[in-house]
């Protein structure tokens, strides 16, 4: 029992240093704006290059849907039976058919390259200082830095405790949010404990499912600092649309104050009594 | 029905063929299962690495970080972690680490484990000459095991022109209970003074 | 609907039997097709029913109506949503546009277009009618049996199960699609036979109309890919309930083996949902600019390449899952390549519609909707092709309003489509032009107002699947909730009328559509009658359903 207890202290330690000195209001750089018609504003490298990416595919979207249209508009004035009584008995053109097979195939090879080049950067990255773990669990996060053995869960806060005049959002808040720092790779590790999750901040162009019984990884590098909400995106179960996910994303200098305080406080916490507790609680 | 012998006849030929067909295909999907496996160990999807019975590459100079990385499943009641956080090697060097599994509880518990490295593209070049994956480990109350995982990172990676800027491979483990010793009720967990420490018996693959 | 007299069925006399067994023991394609036809109605009412109660539910930020709905099915709000997205995907896609298209218009029309005096194996047609009903049953009680499935209708483990749904929900679910998918299966074989060999004689398969081209392509991927659920499901049911371990890692097995297999049926699944869509819209087409199809053969050979294609793709659907960048390459590759023969289907319609003389009746505007609204779909789709940019749009709404572009705009609208052009062939009766337009621009401004805010929606990052959603997505949220208000009330419209009209109705004549209607179904009276034709058809000497050339 006494393990037990010192467990809680501990992370009651953890909770209170993370929340009173981090969880004030800051600006929410990539919030969507009422009406919003597009991605939200990037905040990393990729999330920049799939911006980029996305408006040139919505050109090549929209002047094929144009065409098409203007093609069908063309024959509803041109060869309708009024204007065009008699109808043509043309059924084949292989010239016409070698173009339009050709032309799309043209176009797809103009997306391709530039969908190619997005891929494998995302898939690139120089080896990364910082690494943290995502764990999903029905229906909460848990966030570890393990090279600090800094561990913590971030639990939604219900919608009383929104507090709407200081800048908060309905089904967006969490009690412990993750703390990142800015200008800085950060690899991510991603799991779960029971069913399928995925974790993302569309703000960084990161999504990624959390597969119980196997780790996947990515990167991100956070260009401006604020703060970030992504929401749960793998169908797991009843409270899916309840376990939204906050990032603080801090100055490299701030950051590394945070994470003195954890350590500190960690300090006053037996070694595996978190493994431990989480199997009481069980 | 218009209906002479032959026309049925055929009729018949072609569905009997249709209906092999799917058979076929749901024997197929059933083939898939071990396929898929053997997919993943050969290819490195999913993240599965490589298994050799020796390490026969060269040893270089470029080092690479491999991390170590554990997951417990909430059935099991057991502590598990690895020996050692990280450890930075020379590529092709044969390295030999452990993870420590204590049961804490005080009935015998069965677990099984499921593995993967990541970057996933890794997984080719990260070879395991021994370890515990997916070997039913049974702990007595209060036991401890060191179980070893031996591997070496395949060279070859500095080759691989989409791999090789990779200075850091994690390798993951998730232990679960086993499907056949799932508890009527939960377990006690006993205290630190009864656990003891023995040294694994080492697993094959 | 039929003429009189009482004879059993298996005679050469043009009569039907009369009341309840003509229907329950039914071996005539005719009939059999419009049980599949009512049949999905029936499951489209319920289908459609559960979607607006989506949209209601998420026409305004907090939870509406689902608390309420969750108290009386003794189930939680937040389950009780779950379980009517996974219901209603699951009807609308086995139970409403699958027996329309092919259970349907295939019976009705496809031994009438290859002047076949019914399908190969009439007893066999019966059954796989009967075990739609079954699977309905067993459906709906999946969704009202303890917690109910409330897993999306990819049925994911470990959420689908036993750790994930404890109760008997999902084997309810299971053995539905089992029953459904036995039924697809043997009604493809039955396509196949009948399309292989009872064609009438000169009708080569080079002759025969594509709507008959696109229900055996489709036959065919039905054939290859329902046995591959048939076994995903088989290894759920026996994890949940016998112990295996095929997707569970304590016994060795992989959750992500299950997406393979189900996307490996998933993928050809849409394609057999857009293939007949594909045949209908065709001759609708053509019948309408009074013009042959333009590039006949590219037409049936992209419908051919498109299923080929579609058994290479599935893993795009699984671009998060955390798949090595160079499958994930492979897989952009071969899933842009599709868009190829899909532009050609495009171009295609759209040459056979210039230098037409077109009448834009109905069916026609349903056909043009189709096209340009699949367009869109079509796009969108390139758009999700991209695995890297797929990483913005996966799970969210705009994924969402790919796949209604492409279903709900794009087979719905060639269900439609269908049912107006061959109305009077089934019916016998005159559908009023009317109220057949009104119909048709109130739904498509009612699903393009419904639908497209879904694509903002999902930009901005909303997840898909989700009960209630921050406030900030509460405007296009609104907009699609009137859109579905629109589209429910243009369908109440629809409902009606066509009841109407199949009691009071004109009577119609063998060929309302006129010269550019080519096909044997308009040489014989309307409604066709039971047995279709007096003499067989015969080809060698040309199309005898063709129109003299004025
Ligand atoms: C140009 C052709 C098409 C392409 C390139 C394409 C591509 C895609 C991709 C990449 C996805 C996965 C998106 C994601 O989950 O992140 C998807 C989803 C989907 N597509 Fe398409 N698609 C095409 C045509 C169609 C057609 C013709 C249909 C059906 C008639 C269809 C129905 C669906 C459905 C139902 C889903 C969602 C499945 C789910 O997650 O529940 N698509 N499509
Ligand atoms: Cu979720
Ligand atoms: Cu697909």
């Amino acid at each position: 029992m006494t393990r037990i207890s010192a467990f809680f202290t501990g992370w009651v330690l953890t909770l209170v240093s993370a929340s009173s000195a981090w969880a004030q209001e800051m600006p929410t750089p990539s919030f969507p704006v009422p009406w919003q018609l597009n991605l939200q504003t990037p905040a990393s490298p990729v999330a920049e290059r799939l911006v980029e990416f996305h408006n040139f595919l919505l050109v090549i979207c929209t002047v094929i849907s144009v065409i098409v249209l203007a093609l069908l508009i063309w024959c509803a004035i041109r060869y309708n039976a009024k204007a065009n009584p008699v109808p043509s008995k043309n059924t084949h053109n292989t010239l016409l058919e070698i173009v339009w097979t050709a032309i799309p195939v043209i176009v797809l090879v103009i997306i391709a390259v530039p969908s190619y080049r997005l891929l494998y950067y995302m898939d690139r990255v120089e080896d990364p200082g910082l690494t943290i773990k995502v764990i999903g669990n029905q229906w909460y996060w848990t966030y570890e830095f393990p090279d600090d053995d800094i561990s913590f869960d971030s639990l939604p806060l219900p919608d009383d405790e929104i507090d709407i005049a200081a800048g908060q959002h309905r089904l967006l808040e969490v009690d412990t949010p993750l703390i990142l720092p800015t200008d800085t790779d950060i690899r991510i590790l991603f799991t779960a404990t029971d069913v399928l999750h995925a974790w993302t901040i569309p703000a960084f162009g990161v999504k990624l499912d959390n597969v119980p019984g196997r780790t996947n990884e990515t990167w991100t590098r956070i260009t401006i600092p604020g703060k970030y909400y992504g929401q749960c995106s793998e169908l797991c179960g009843i409270d899916h649309s309840y376990m939204p996910i906050v990032v603080h994303a801090v100055s490299p200098e701030e950051f590394e104050a945070w994470r003195a305080d954890q350590l500190a406080a960690n300090d006053n916490t037996p070694d595996d009594a978190n493994r431990l507790a989480a199997l009481i609680q069980e | 029905m218009s209906s002479g012998t032959d026309f049925s006849r055929r009729n018949r030929r072609t569905a009997t063929t249709a209906f092999v067909v799917v058979a076929g295909m749901v024997g197929l999907t059933f083939a898939f299962v071990p396929l898929y496996t053997l997919i993943c160990q050969v290819t490195g999807l999913g993240g599965t690495p490589q298994v050799a019975e020796r390490n026969e590459t060269d040893v270089s100079t470029q080092e690479i970080t491999v991390r170590f990385d554990a997951n417990v499943d909430r059935s099991l009641p057991w502590d598990f972690a690895p020996n050692e956080a990280s450890v930075t090697i020379n590529l092709g060097a044969e390295y030999l680490t452990s993870y420590r599994s204590t049961n804490l509880s005080d009935e015998a518990v069965t677990g099984i484990s499921t593995f993967n490295v990541t970057p996933l593209k890794a997984a080719q070049y990260f070879t395991k000459i021994e370890c515990f994956c997916f070997t039913e480990q049974t702990l007595e109350p209060g036991q401890s095991v060191d179980m070893p995982v031996t591997f070496y990172i395949d060279p070859a990676i500095l080759e691989d022109e989409l791999a090789n800027e990779v200075q850091t491979i994690t390798l993951s483990y998730t232990f679960y209970r086993t499907l056949d010793d799932i508890p009527d009720e939960e377990p006690e967990i006993i205290s630190e003074a009864d656990q003891v420490i023995t040294t694994a018996q080492v697993g094959s693959f | 609907m039929s003429t009189t007299a009482t004879h059993a069925h298996d005679d050469d006399h043009n009569h039907a039997p009369k009341g309840i067994s003509r229907w329950l023991n039914s071996t005539n394609h005719k009939d059999i097709g419009t049980m599949y036809l009512v049949f999905s109605v029936v499951a489209a009412l319920v289908g459609g029913g559960l979607s607006l109660l989506i949209r209601i539910e998420l026409g305004e930020p907090g939870i509406q109506v689902f608390d309420v709905i969750g108290e009386m099915m003794g189930s939680e709000a937040k389950q009780f949503y779950n379980v009517t997205v996974t219901a209603h995907a699951l009807l609308m896609v086995f139970f409403v546009v699958m027996p329309a298209l092919i259970g349907g218009f295939g019976n009705w029309f496809v031994p009438m277009m290859i002047g076949a005096p019914d399908m190969a194996f009439p007893r066999m047609n019966n059954i796989s009618f009967w075990l739609m009903p079954p699977a309905l049953i067993l459906l709906i009680l999946s969704g009202v049996m303890g917690q109910g499935a409330g897993t999306g209708w990819t049925l994911y483990p470990p959420l689908s199960g036993l750790a994930g749904q404890p109760d008997m929900s999902v084997d309810f679910a299971i053995l539905s699609l089992h029953l459904a998918g036995a039924s697809s299966i043997l009604g493809a074989t039955n396509f196949i036979t009948t399309i292989l060999n009872m064609r009438a004689p000169g009708m080569t398969m080079h002759k025969a109309p594509l709507f008959v081209w696109a229900t055996l392509i489709t036959a065919v991927l039905l054939l290859l890919a329902m046995p591959v659920l048939a076994g995903a499901l088989t290894m759920l049911l026996t994890d949940r309930n016998f112990g295996t371990a095929f997707f569970d890692p304590r016994g060795g097995g992989d959750p992500l083996l299950w997406q393979h297999l189900f996307w490996f049926f998933g993928h050809p699944e849409v394609y057999i949902m857009i293939l007949p869509a594909f045949g209908i819209v065709s001759h609708i087409v053509s019948t309408f600019s009074r013009k042959p199809v333009f590039g006949y053969l590219g037409m049936a050979y992209a419908m051919a390449s498109i299923g080929i294609v579609g058994f290479v793709v599935w893993a795009h659907h699984m671009y998060t899952v955390g798949m090595g960048v160079n499958y994930r390459a492979y897989f952009v590759a071969v899933t842009m390549a599709i868009a190829v023969p899909t532009g050609i289907k495009i171009f295609s319609w759209i040459a056979t519609m210039w230098g037409g003389s077109i009448s834009f009746k109905t069916p026609m505007m349903w056909a043009i909707g189709f096209i340009f609204l699949f367009t869109v779909g079509g796009v969108t789709g390139v758009v999700l092709a991209n695995a890297g940019m797929d990483i913005a749009m996966h799970d969210t709404y705009y994924v969402v309003a790919h796949f209604h572009y492409v279903l709900s705009l794009g087979a719905i609208f060639a269900i439609f489509a269908g049912f107006y052009y061959w109305f009077d062939k089934m019916t016998g009766k005159v559908y009023p032009e009317w109220a057949g337009q009104l119909h048709f621009w109130t739904t498509f401004i009612g699903v393009n107002v419904l639908f497209f805010p879904q694509h903002f929606l999902g930009l901005a990052g909303m997840p898909r699947r989700y009960i209630d959603y921050p406030d900030i997505f509460a405007e296009w949220n609104m907009v699609s909730t009137w859109g579905a208000y629109l589209t429910m009330t243009s369908t109440v419209f629809f409902l009606i009328v066509t009841l109407i009209v199949m009691i009071a109705g004109r009577k119609s004549v063998a060929n309302p559509w006129g010269d550019g209607a080519t096909t044997l179904e308009w040489t014989v009276a309307s409604p066709a009658p039971f047995h279709t034709f007096e003499d067989t058809p015969d080809f060698t000497g040309g199309n005898p359903a063709a129109h003299p050339a004025e």
